[in-house]
């Protein structure tokens, strides 16, 4: 039988919208048993938005962004507004050996789950609260989308052709950096309680998280002054670098990035393009001090080409490049593939759908997506019935009674 | 004071600017991270910029951000005897990661094969550009290149101009930290077995990774987003998020439904107040007002996004991104500043969470002033910071200590080049 890395960890999950639950989904693949406690009164943001099943909202169980995050967990949904709701949430804490949140620190105080209280009942439980400024400091309570924590953290003001066309990463670029910490935090407190006995409580700020990526960058700041501002393709390691138009396909632009680190690359490229020493653009200082002439003279060598031809006789010449790739070229590409990212999950509502695969695999104990999403409260009644004991005429009540849906 | 939290865990660390992040988080984790050099340095100690624009082997501030807190350790992977170093090194480690190209490790006898053969709990963590598998296992892959091969290009930028990668590294980055989550997941299957396992990241799907999941859209939607600058939504309505002030930018989305209506409205009272509310915007229903489900748009839907956004953009120029956040905050109105690293240097925020640490660095005779730790932990805080090492810093230490070699031993590996 399959045995996964962390089978026998039991996770309460209150978490919503992105980086909670991305936290939480790398504990569900590989083996965790989550439980997603949805409030069915303040459903999660990600159920009600796109991309949604043929294209339409017909239910709030059709959206593939709330079910990508959400794979192999269950969900139990409780209106948490109400305090029965909230004692079935406390009959599960004696199972949970960890519990994950993500709102604004006053909600779970409000509903009197917060750390204090569950530690008081739970000493061991590790917990991890993740909002987007932190549980303390003037703007605690700050609230918002990743997208307007990426603009205050320094990620748009680092994006765009110059400092005053700035041009952002796509979406709430945060989302997708702070859960790697959230897990790696979860995941050693976690260990550190299984050896020791001793749980805690983990607040992590997206803010602090995401600007671990930002951290040469404000060095530099506090050392010389110096202000990185946005600055198209240009980079400190290599030139060219950027994304040179090729030839259209099928009526759509096709680009190709390519970045050289060295005269041999250089010279491995113009082979590669046909085209002979430029005086211009000799040394690496040149290309540098060059770099919008450079970039036109490349634009013309690759314009007709095809970017996927031209990557293939690249990087057999040892040179770092590669088709920019739309979301529909995603699913077509080759090396993502062969790495069998993209899954087809059965999904109770929507069907098979598509699902983004895991970032890593592990030799001997592999995670995977062991099921689709979810649908709200799917299993409200195997978690009231077999782990609390409720017999199907009480969970009717609480049921018609709307606590629990 | 407890000890902290992976107290006693060693990391090898062969990585380079696709995998330092790995090891960071270990160190701050408080594992022992040891990274193993060629005597020429790792190449990261060679990243632009430097230290006040300074070029130097302990001046890179890549260097300087993620390599610190770790031993640096010098061993000649082409030399024998060198290597001979390393698989004593693996035989007493209890992780390694590597981001070297594919194959190399095993071409000279320290893939993981050879190594758990003698370190059967060694959890080996291999960096790939393209993962093991495909027809680019051997591609290059620099920072443009793997945003490119991830999607991100593709949705940054605006339409007539090139996409853009950002204008500091991020991919190996992510990668870096996704080896440390798959390292501590396998750590608890040899918790259960005592037997490690071999890792493979794929940097390419960990950029995939970061796109909001825009990528289901082509099969779920039939179409796929192109870029749009700082519009966001459908081609059929863009609407706009970030918006010129005074000194700067702001990023903020017009909103209405569930999740946005509470801000809009506030969003308006506080624009009437100043004269920059339309009639219609006062009594609008902002709750029933979603053109996002652009599947229902009108007409009126696109005049009023249009009219929102010029007259939040007019009202906006009134003031500064300081002003806009601390009344914005103050009013329940969802918006972020655009931020510059001098703005976070002075963020109240970070300030009062004693987000920043100054760390001395010795070897350049001075403080410097840094990002802290990435979570605050109740009972085990993060390891307290430590600057990055000097190349070789502590040989004696790992190669006398931890390995016993005797001082003729290390001495005779360094005349033959191998430390």
């Amino acid at each position: 039988m399959r045995r996964y890395a962390l089978e026998g960890v039991h996770v309460l999950d209150f978490a919503w919208v992105g980086v909670g639950p991305i936290t939480t989904k790398y504990l569900a693949d590989n083996g965790a048993d989550v439980i997603r406690i949805e409030s069915a009164a303040r459903v999660d943001v990600l159920r009600v938005s796109p991309p949604w099943r043929d294209g339409q909202p017909s239910s709030i169980n059709s959206s593939q962004f709330f079910a990508s995050y959400n794979t192999s967990k269950r969900s139990l949904a409780l209106d948490l507004s109400k305090p029965r709701a909230r004692e079935i949430a406390l009959r599960l804490l004696p199972w949970a050996e960890v519990v994950v949140e993500s709102f604004t620190p006053k909600v779970m105080r409000n509903w009197q789950l917060d750390y204090e209280r569950l530690s008081a009942l739970k000493p061991d439980l590790v917990m991890l609260s993740t909002c987007l400024q932190g549980q303390t400091g003037p703007r605690a309570s700050f609230a918002g989308f990743g997208q307007l924590l990426s603009a205050l953290s320094g990620f748009y003001h680092i994006s765009g052709y110059s400092p005053d066309e700035i041009s952002p990463p796509y979406g709430a670029y945060t989302d997708y950096v702070a859960p790697r910490f959230a897990a790696c935090a979860v995941l050693a407190a976690l260990d550190y309680k299984r050896r020791t006995g001793i749980g805690q409580h983990i607040d992590l700020a997206q803010y602090e998280a995401g600007l671990q990526f930002l951290a040469p960058a404000l060095i530099d700041y506090f050392t010389s002054g110096r202000v990185l501002d946005a600055r198209g393709n240009r980079s400190d390691r290599y030139a060219p670098n950027g994304a040179y138009r090729c030839r259209d396909e099928d009526g759509i632009e096709r680009w190709i990035a390519i970045a050289v680190a060295d005269d041999r690359e250089w010279a491995a490229m113009l082979g590669v393009l046909g085209a002979s020493q430029d005086p211009r653009f000799v040394t690496m200082d040149q290309r540098f001090a060059q770099s919008d002439e450079l970039d036109s003279f490349i634009g013309a060598l690759v314009r007709e080409r095809s970017a996927e031809d031209l990557t293939t006789e690249l990087q057999a010449a040892g040179v770092a490049a590669y088709p920019v790739q739309s979301c529909l070229d995603l699913h077509r590409d080759e090396n993502l593939r062969a790495f069998d990212f993209w899954h087809w999950l059965d999904h109770k509502e929507m069907g098979p759908s598509p699902y983004e695969g895991l970032q890593h695999r592990m030799s001997r104990t592999p995670g995977e997506l062991r099921s689709a999403a979810p649908t709200l409260g799917q299993h409200s009644d195997e978690i009231l019935g077999e782990m609390l004991g409720f017999s199907s005429d009480e969970i009717a009540e609480l049921k018609r009674e709307r606590i629990v849906y | 004071m407890l000890p902290q939290l992976l107290n006693g865990l060693r990391m090898l660390d062969l990585s380079d600017d696709r995998g330092a992040m790995c090891g960071k988080i270990f160190v701050d984790l408080g594992a022992e991270v040891i990274k193993i050099e060629p005597s020429s340095g790792c190449p990261t100690r060679r990243i632009p910029p430097f230290l006040d624009g300074e070029a130097g082997e302990d001046r890179s501030l890549y260097f300087l951000a993620h390599q610190a807190g770790k031993l640096s350790v010098t061993a000649n992977l082409d030399s024998p005897d060198g290597r001979a170093v390393v698989r004593d090194l693996a035989a007493k480690a209890d992780f390694i990661v590597e981001s070297l190209p594919a194959g190399y490790m095993d071409s000279i006898g320290l893939g993981f094969d050879a190594l758990a053969g003698a370190n059967p709990r060694l959890i080996y963590a291999a960096i790939s550009p393209f993962g093991e598998d495909g027809p680019g296992r051997d591609y290059k892959a620099y920072e443009a290149v793997s945003w490119a091969a991830g999607g991100m290009m593709f949705l940054m930028g605006e339409p007539g101009r090139p996409p853009l990668q950002m204008s500091l590294p991020q991919a190996g980055l992510h990668a870096g930290a996704e080896a440390a989550i798959a390292s501590l997941l396998a750590h608890f299957a040899r918790q259960r077995d005592g037997r490690g396992q071999r890792i493979v990241i794929n940097m390419q799907a960990c950029i995939v990774w970061t796109l909001m999941n825009e990528q289901a859209m082509p099969i779920m939607h039939g179409d796929f987003l192109r870029r749009q600058g700082v519009y966001l939504g459908s081609p059929k309505l863009r609407r706009k998020f970030v918006f010129r002030c005074k000194d700067g930018f702001v990023a903020m989305m017009i909103t209405g439904g569930a999740v946005g209506s509470r801000s809009t409205r506030r969003l308006v009272e506080w624009m009437d107040e100043k004269g920059f509310a339309a009639d219609w915007m006062k009594h609008q229903d902002w709750s029933a007002w979603t053109p996002a489900v652009f599947m229902a748009l009108n007409e009126r839907d696109l005049r009023e996004n249009a009219e929102m956004e010029s007259s939040v953009e007019r009202f906006f120029s009134t003031m500064t991104k300081h002003e806009l956040y601390s009344e914005g905050a103050r009013r329940g109105v969802l918006l972020g500043p655009v931020m510059s690293a001098a703005d976070t240097a002075a963020d109240e925020q970070l300030a009062a969470r004693e987000f920043f640490v100054d760390v001395d660095h010795p070897a350049l005779g001075r403080m410097i002033r840094r990002p802290g730790a990435f979570a605050k932990f109740s009972r085990t805080p993060l390891a307290p910071p430590r600057p990055a090492p000097r190349l070789g810093e502590h040989n004696a230490m790992v190669y006398g200590s931890l390995l016993g070699y005797s001082a003729e031993r290390i001495a005779q590996l360094r005349a033959s080049g191998a430390i």
